[in-house]
């Protein structure tokens, strides 16, 4: 008799167990916690008013002023909020967005004119008080916005609102690019927090946000308001997917649309469509410790590096052998700059030559690379690594995470490194002007510049105060001057991205595609 | 009853707070975040006003106390990286990693008790070595592989599921299905030992020469008695999914708590960190309590009233189940914790 109670207490308890564990999972109904059904989630992939994006990450913030963020910036940038001015990412020019028309007679003082007509997704029209409200909230407050650091520095801007579509900005000093500054500043209406940040904004774009559901998908809908062209699809769907061959599986099983950041070998095939994307690998060499300080050593790494071959083999021949830190179509590029011919020999005999003369060449060269960088960037380090072996250096390789690899990308870098720094960088200039590289790159104490001459330095101060097509050859003439005299740079390549785009889907991307996806301008085929 | 839980919570307090300040120091010991939140040509000022702002320019002791303030008041500080509060965001994701968790040790446990047990009816037959070759081969499998390779063949070649996503009861099919392989074939190895084992003891002899029928002598005599060992290892790989099973979440794209851990440790976001890490510390230890009680319920020898004799032999026979490989060599100490804990605690 007891054993039988025993046994009943036992299996009720058992069964209590088990269906406590049905019941989490049925609660649930086969939905994840805090999920629902997608909006642009229809489950074929079937022809809908719903354009679905994937991307490589949920964006952290849709806050404005931090849309030069990438992750950010490609959903918020020209769809949900719009800057005044917009550069042609295609021709490099300035174009009217917010703003219709701009001048200045001293490039100190800029007079804009804006838009009549155009309203805020909460109903309120767009005014002169708005534009300033936003420079005066991403430039002069104390928010700590990523567009003010990227683009502005500590220098404040001077707001005066005219009338009601007149502005006048006055910079600090002469600023011949302030127009090109202020195309990346996403407009906010003037009530928008200026003492804290905002996840989700209100533009003037045309497309509004309806719902971001947390960890799992963002859904926007058409503006029924907007100023100019209503764009094709009535809504759009962003969903994010950290693996690159997940997000060509959406695209090839009929999932998503439009997916960003792949690559080859994600098996995307011919719904893969690739882009030259702004961005340029280069080594940067340090000049403190042995070898790296001997010049020689360093025109030696030019000549050893066969950089075509790396694109032929690597990367398909999309990409193109670089001769400096800025690609075709941003201002201070020159196609005459030749790049490093691959002379091994040449390479081995600058070596030779060095070690002649006293310097220690077998001292170790340390080489800083970024784990998942962008595609195939371990196989390159190893490439490159073996060839300059080849010429008698002796080189480390070292992979490192993001934030390790920072420490050593910007200022003030390690002092205790058991080796001379050669660090793998990739550059991406958006803002279509060399300035934006050499200052931060190649003058004396740039945040990312090892070391310079003061020739250098006097060439840049010249090309940045310079207009027109004098801050071409200016430009031109201090990537000339960095390869004859400086060689801190060896370049490798001008990379190209790759989007995935369905079949039935119409859009061409352009080298700002992966900083913003204009959502307006893709329609169906 | 009362008793033992309370003490077990009182000496999981201490445990709680050395992983939380291991976490705390460890995380800040691996470097400045400012690299990674402001411009990479911010200024001097830039930097310092950004570790202000996060309270990084005060000593590590002096955040820490400030940390533990918060705490007391249920404030869990605000992320980095998106401004929201740490603790919703961890609360947020927990949910949709203890349903996969759940989903997963669900199945693994039904089909390894059936594989295992028809396996453990003739051992070295057929059947057997089929059950014991596919059971090594699904513990032994990496899930990004199998991952990878079950969106290929069910999503893209055949079409049946969503690649990914959470949308739909056909979004659980490969995310369950790869987290499952582990748990069923480490588990199927267990169960067909621990009933290899059962069946050969005299109680089922007598239970045969009663008359029994086969199927009540494995349900009610064989399976009883080997599921305490089975419960041991299923624990352990329930702690190891709750954790955030983070390979599977990032490439399903799962919004769980393993891949928020990953994006928060990456990206040095330290609130959200300690608030995932304190979250899933303490469910584990609520798990860890459950299993003790199970196992108790299972086996009358660890109880308190049990003679010391009937838990030494306990701790013996759960031993003895352990699986080869891989399973986690836990079984003996589970059962020594139990036995000591129960002993100790239970009135």
């Amino acid at each position: 008799m007891m054993l039988t109670n025993h046994h009943r207490t036992r299996r009720l308890s058992l069964a209590v167990a088990a269906s406590a564990l049905l019941g989490t999972t049925a609660l649930s109904g086969c939905s994840v916690a805090n999920s629902e059904q997608a909006a642009g989630a229809p489950a074929s992939g079937t022809a809908s008013d719903t354009l679905r994006v994937v991307l490589q990450q949920e964006p952290p913030t849709l806050e404005a002023c931090e849309s030069n963020l990438t992750s950010t910036g490609v959903v918020v940038r020209s769809t949900i909020t719009e800057p005044l001015i917009e550069r042609n990412p295609s021709s490099g020019e300035l174009e009217p967005k917010l703003a219709t028309e701009w001048s200045s007679d001293d490039d100190q003082t800029w007079t804009l004119k804006l838009r009549e007509g155009v309203k805020f997704h909460d109903g309120s029209d767009f005014t002169a008080a708005d534009a300033a409200a936003t420079i005066d909230r991403a430039v002069n407050s104390e928010l700590g916005c990523n567009v003010e650091g990227y683009v502005f520095g500590d220098d404040d801007l001077k707001l005066k609102v005219v009338d009601d579509y007149t502005l006048e900005v006055t910079a600090v000093k002469k600023d011949p690019i302030l127009p090109l500054r202020l195309s990346f500043l996403e407009v906010v209406p003037e009530e928008t927090s200026a003492t804290e940040k905002v996840r989700e904004p209100i533009g003037t774009g045309p497309y509004q946000i309806d719902d971001w559901k947390a960890g799992q998908s963002i859904d926007v809908s058409a503006y029924a308001d907007y100023w100019g062209e209503a764009p094709s699809f009535a809504k759009a769907n962003y969903q994010w997917r950290s693996e690159g061959s997940v997000r060509a599986a959406m695209i090839t099983s009929g999932e998503a649309d439009i997916a960003t950041g792949l690559s080859p070998e994600d098996n995307i095939g011919e719904l893969g469509v690739t882009y030259p994307n702004n961005e340029t690998v280069a080594l940067r060499m340090h000049n403190d410790k042995a070898p790296l300080n001997d010049e020689r050593v360093r025109r030696a790494i030019n000549y050893a590096i066969d950089k075509e071959s790396i694109v032929a083999s690597l990367y398909g021949g999309r990409d193109k052998a670089a001769a400096q830190l800025v690609p075709a179509g941003v201002v201070g590029h020159s196609e005459d700059l030749p790049v490093w011919e691959y002379n091994p020999e040449k390479a081995k005999a600058l070596v030779e030559e060095a070690k002649a003369a006293g310097e220690d060449v077998s001292a170790p060269i340390n080489m800083i690379v970024r784990t998942a960088q962008f595609p195939k960037i371990q196989e390159l380090a190893q490439v490159i690594q073996e060839q300059l072996s080849q010429v008698g250096l002796t080189v480390n390789l070292k992979m490192l995470e993001t934030s390790q690899h920072l420490t050593y990308q910007v200022r003030p870098f390690p002092t205790d490194e058991d080796g001379a720094i050669m660090l793998m960088t990739q550059h991406g200039n958006q803002a279509g002007d060399a300035a934006f590289t050499v200052d931060q790159y190649m003058t004396t104490k740039g945040a990312q510049s090892a070391f310079g001459t003061k020739e250098l330095d006097e060439l840049i101060a010249t090309a940045d105060a310079a207009t027109g097509e004098d801050r071409q050859a200016a430009f031109e003439k201090v990537f000339k001057y960095q390869n004859d005299e400086v060689v801190q740079f060896a370049h490798i390549a001008h990379q190209t991205g790759m989007l995935g785009v369905a079949a039935n889907i119409d859009y061409t991307p352009n080298s700002s595609t992966g900083d913003e996806l204009r959502l307006a301008e893709v329609s169906s085929k | 009853m009362l008793t033992y839980l309370r003490k077990r919570i009182i000496s999981s307090a201490l445990p709680l707070v050395v992983v939380v300040i291991g976490v705390f120091a460890l995380a800040r010991m691996t470097g400045n975040p400012a690299a990674l939140y402001l411009p990479l040509n911010a200024t001097e000022a830039m930097r310092e006003d950004f570790a202000a702002r996060n309270g990084l320019d005060q000593p590590i002791w002096a955040q820490m106390a400030q940390y533990f303030g918060g705490l007391l008041r249920l404030d869990f500080g605000a992320s980095m990286r998106t401004g929201e509060d740490a603790a919703a965001m961890a609360l947020r994701a927990f949910p949709a990693t203890l349903q996969l968790a759940a989903m997963t040790m669900l199945l693994a446990i039904v089909l390894a008790v059936v594989v295992g047990s028809i396996a453990a009816l003739k051992p070295n037959g057929l059947l057997d070595r089929f059950a014991s070759f596919t059971s090594m081969i699904a513990a032994s499998i990496p899930d990004f592989w199998l991952a990878i390779v079950g969106i290929w063949v069910f999503a893209i070649s055949l079409g049946w599921v969503p690649t990914s996503g959470v949308v739909g009861a056909a979004a659980w099919f490969l995310p369950v299905a790869t987290l499952l392989m582990r748990p069923f074939g480490t588990l199927v190895q267990v169960i067909r030992g621990a009933m290899v084992s059962a069946l050969s003891e005299p109680y089922i002899k007598l239970a045969r020469s009663k008359g029994a029928t086969q199927r009540r002598v494995i349900a009610s005599h064989a399976l009883r008695n080997a599921a305490a060992p089975a419960l041991t290892v299923a624990g352990d790989l329930t702690v190891g999914l709750v954790n955030g099973a983070v390979v599977v979440e990032t490439i399903f794209g799962w919004p769980g708590i393993g891949k928020l851990m990953i994006d928060s440790i990456l990206q040095r976001d330290f609130a959200v960190l300690q608030a995932c890490v304190l979250l899933t510390a303490v469910a584990i230890f609520a798990l860890n309590i459950l299993i003790d009680l199970g196992y108790a319920l299972l086996d009358p020898r660890v109880r308190p009233s049990a003679g010391k004799r009937a838990r030494r032999s306990a701790r013996r026979d759960a031993s003895r189940h352990r699986p080869s490989q891989p399973a986690p060599a836990v079984a003996a100490e589970r059962a020594d914790a139990t036995e000591h804990e129960l002993t100790r605690s239970l009135p």
